[in-house]
C-alpha cells in the first residue's frame, strides 16, 4: 500500500492517522465517563490526567494529520454523489476535523481555568491559557461536553454514511480508508 | 576630700558603664515584629499529575523577634491557620483539608519555630528550627532574606523564603494520599512576609 494518498485512495500515513485517533477518541469517552462517576480522590485524579494526556496527544496528531493532508492529494468523492450529499459530506468531514481541535482545545482551557495544570504523561507541563475562573470553567466544561455530543452524532453520521456506501451503493469509499484491502 | 572624689569617681564610672551597657543594648535591641498577613504571601507548591499546583495559606499569625546584628536574641515563630489554604479550587481545597490529607479539624494549626539564626552573607540567614504539621514535629532549615524599610517613620521587615519539604514526613497523605505516584513528596513552600512592629 502507498505511503501516499492518490486520488482515488488514502495512503497508509493518512489510514495510520485515522484509525488511530479513532482509537484515542474512543478511549478519551471511556475515560471521561469513568471520570464522572468516580468520588474525588486520587482515582479521579489519575484517570482525568490520563484523559488529558491523551486529548493532547489527539490535538498534537490532529495537527499533524492536517499537514500530511495539505501536502498529498486528496482523494475525490465519487461523482455518484447528489449535491446535497456532496454538501453534507464534506460539513461532516470539516466538522470531525475542527473537533478534533476544539475538543482538546476546551478541555485545555477548563484545566487552566480550574487551576489544574495539564501535563502530557508527567513528561511536559503545559502553560495555563487562562487565568483561574470558576464561572469560565463552568462555561467551559458544558461547551466541552455539548462539543462531546456533537462529535458523537456527527461521527455517527460518518459511520452510517461508509457503511451505506460499502452495503448499499456498494463502492469504494470505505475500503479506501481500510488497510489490506485494494480498491476495484 | 579624697574620699568625696573617689566615691565622685566611682559613681561616674558606674554611670558611665549603665549608660553604655544602655547604648549597646539599645542598638543590639532584636525589633520585636508580627506579621501583616493581609500583605505577606505564604505558598506552597506541589507536582500533581506531573503539573505543578499552586495554593496559599491566607490566615497566619507571627511573632518574630529579629536583628541581624543580634541574631543570638533573634527568634522566629509562625503559626499557619493551615484551613486557610486556597489552591484557587473548593473542591481540591476540601480534599487537602479532609482527613487524609491536612485533616484540619483535627490539626488546624501548623507551625514553625527557629530559634537559632545563622547569618549567611547580606541579608541572608539560615533559620534553624522546627516545623509541625499534623502534630508531627521536624527538624528544618529555611533559608531566608531580610531586610528592614522605613515606611511612615516605623520600621517594617521583610522576610523572604523557599525550602522544599516532604509531605510524607509529616503525614500529610493517609490511606491511598501515601503514593506518590500522582501526587509528588515534595512541597516547596515560599513566603514573603512583611513584618510590622509588634506592639508591646
Amino acid at each position: 500500500m502507498p505511503v501516499r494518498n492518490t486520488t482515488a485512495r488514502w495512503g497508509s500515513i493518512a489510514q495510520l492517522f485515522h484509525w488511530v485517533i479513532v482509537a484515542l477518541i474512543i478511549t478519551q469517552f471511556v475515560l471521561a465517563s469513568i471520570a464522572a462517576d468516580l468520588p474525588l480522590g486520587l482515582a479521579k485524579l489519575a484517570t482525568l490526567a490520563r484523559h488529558k494526556s491523551v486529548g493532547i496527544t489527539i490535538l498534537g496528531l490532529a495537527v499533524l494529520r492536517l499537514i500530511w493532508r495539505w501536502a498529498n492529494p486528496t482523494p475525490v468523492l465519487p461523482n455518484t454523489l447528489k449535491p446535497y450529499e456532496r454538501v453534507l459530506a464534506n460539513v461532516t468531514h470539516a466538522t470531525l476535523y475542527a473537533l478534533l481541535f476544539a475538543m482538546p482545545i476546551t478541555g485545555w482551557l477548563m484545566s487552566s481555568a480550574r487551576n489544574f495544570p495539564v501535563s502530557w504523561f508527567n513528561l511536559v507541563q503545559l502553560p495555563d491559557l487562562v487565568a483561574p475562573s470558576r464561572p469560565l470553567y463552568e462555561a467551559l466544561h458544558t461547551t466541552h461536553a455539548v462539543l462531546a455530543w456533537i462529535l458523537i452524532a456527527t461521527a455517527v453520521l460518518h459511520v452510517l454514511a461508509a457503511l451505506k456506501h460499502h452495503f448499499v451503493l456498494k463502492d469504494d469509499i470505505l475500503r479506501r480508508m481500510l488497510p489490506f484491502t485494494s480498491s476495484r | 576630700m579624697v574620699r568625696f572624689s573617689r566615691v565622685t569617681w566611682c559613681a561616674g564610672s558606674v554611670l558611665a558603664l549603665v549608660l553604655s551597657a544602655a547604648a549597646v543594648a539599645d542598638t543590639a535591641a532584636p525589633v520585636h515584629y508580627s506579621v501583616d498577613a493581609a500583605r505577606s504571601l505564604l505558598r506552597f507548591s506541589f507536582v500533581q499529575a506531573g503539573a505543578e499546583n499552586t495554593g496559599r495559606f491566607r490566615s497566619m499569625k507571627g511573632d518574630i523577634t529579629f536583628a541581624p546584628d543580634n541574631l543570638a536574641g533573634s527568634r522566629i515563630d509562625v503559626t499557619i491557620d493551615v484551613a486557610s489554604l486556597d489552591t484557587g479550587d473548593e473542591e481540591r481545597d476540601t480534599t487537602l483539608k479532609g482527613a487524609d490529607l491536612f485533616d484540619v479539624a483535627k490539626y488546624p494549626q501548623a507551625r514553625f519555630i527557629a530559634t537559632k539564626l545563622v547569618a549567611k552573607g547580606t541579608s541572608r540567614f539560615d533559620a534553624q528550627g522546627k516545623l509541625t504539621i499534623r502534630n508531627v514535629t521536624r527538624d528544618l532549615n529555611v533559608p531566608i532574606t531580610f531586610q528592614t524599610k522605613t515606611e511612615q517613620g516605623k520600621t517594617v521587615g521583610y522576610m523572604t523564603g523557599r525550602v522544599t519539604i516532604r509531605r510524607l514526613d509529616f503525614g500529610v497523605g493517609q490511606g491511598e494520599w501515601k503514593s506518590t505516584e500522582w501526587v509528588n513528596d515534595n512541597v516547596t513552600v515560599s513566603f514573603s512576609l512583611r513584618l510590622v512592629p509588634a506592639a508591646t
